[in-house]
């Protein structure tokens, strides 16, 4: 179980009234990593949802010629492990603690169950999800197009 | 009005639960638009939210005023004009028939109000436009990968793949 002064600190529950996230709480963990922790890979199964308290996680992605990118630095207040929050069980990413972090945890499971049976709860996360995600689309199709329309062999 | 078994038809509405697919069905609208209809027009209000039975959609901008990026190519199951359920949006690209197409059209006003009398419908509405926007993020995120893979000197030019990385 987790306090929801705690969980005010995650940005993706901070808009949350009181009653919502002593739910949430209730089926959440919070843990201790050490350094170097693998918290999950890429392709393989992902249960958890993860939201960083302190320390700093790397996510990365190892191409099918076997190079590892590292695509993102997450830091403290952000939530990541997204696929279990969807059902998508499949990772698009592997997970590393690059340093000690504390990190609460919620099977995605348990928080799907939590939404089927307050669905304004789910409501207001998952469409918080999706301005996210169509805000992010939209800025990388710009960048995309930009990148297009500045190429020397179209301009 | 369209029959329940049309809307299973639709990807983003598989796990929708049947007693909230009725209440679609009496909104909803089967369509027939021809060649070449534009059914988004970029800067517009998108009032529609379309779901493609038959045919193929481009979803494309201008880049100059002699070429056109075709961004994705809508086509029968898939969805597009997820922005009607979402209040105040403007379209931010252009969808355009390329040959007949059949589709079920919801209202975006008369859904977003379902939404307003039923967090079960909406919840569920949009948990599939997460997985749609997950799907494309993922897809692009995994062309981005390949593409540093095979020209690694762009790597730096790539600046905004943690926008792909789904972190929230």
């Amino acid at each position: 179980m987790v306090e929801k002064d705690i969980l005010k600190k995650i940005s993706f529950l901070e808009d949350l009234p009181d009653e919502m996230l002593d739910k949430v709480g209730e089926i959440s963990q919070l843990e201790v990593f050490d350094e170097e922790s693998t918290l999950f890979r890429q392709n393989q199964e992902q249960t958890l949802i993860y939201m960083l308290i302190s320390g700093k996680v790397f996510l990365n992605s190892r191409s099918a010629q076997g190079t590892s990118l590292t695509l993102d630095e997450v830091s403290p207040g952000r939530t990541f492990g997204v696929s279990a929050l969807l059902g998508e069980s499949s990772s698009t990413f592997t997970a590393v603690c690059s340093q000690k972090s504390s990190i609460i945890t919620v099977p995605g499971k348990q928080m799907r169950q939590l939404f089927e049976e307050d669905v304004e709860l789910g409501y207001r996360l998952i469409k918080k999800v999706v301005l996210l995600f169509r805000s992010r689309m939209k800025m990388h199709t710009q960048q995309f197009l930009h990148s297009l329309a500045t190429h020397p062999e179209i301009k | 009005m369209v029959k329940i078994e049309d809307l299973k038809r639709i990807n983003l509405l598989r796990d929708v639960p049947d007693h909230l697919l009725e209440i679609m069905s009496k909104e909803a609208q089967l369509s027939i638009f021809g060649k070449d209809s534009q059914l988004v027009a970029l800067g517009e209000d998108i009032d529609t939210f379309y779901m493609l039975i038959m045919g193929q959609v481009s979803v494309g901008r201008e880049l100059t005023p002699d070429i056109d990026v075709v961004l994705d190519y809508i086509q029968s199951g898939s969805s597009f004009g997820t922005s009607a359920l979402l209040e105040g949006i403007k379209a931010t690209y252009n969808a355009v028939c390329q040959e007949p197409c059949e589709a079920i059209t919801l209202s975006g006003a008369r859904m977003i109000e379902l939404f307003a009398e039923n967090h079960e419908l909406a919840y569920h509405m949009m948990l599939g436009v997460a997985k749609q926007y997950k799907e494309k993020m993922d897809t692009r995120a995994q062309m981005i990968i390949k593409t540093m893979d095979e020209y690694p000197e762009m790597k730096d030019d790539i600046k905004d793949i943690e926008n792909l990385t789904l972190v929230i």
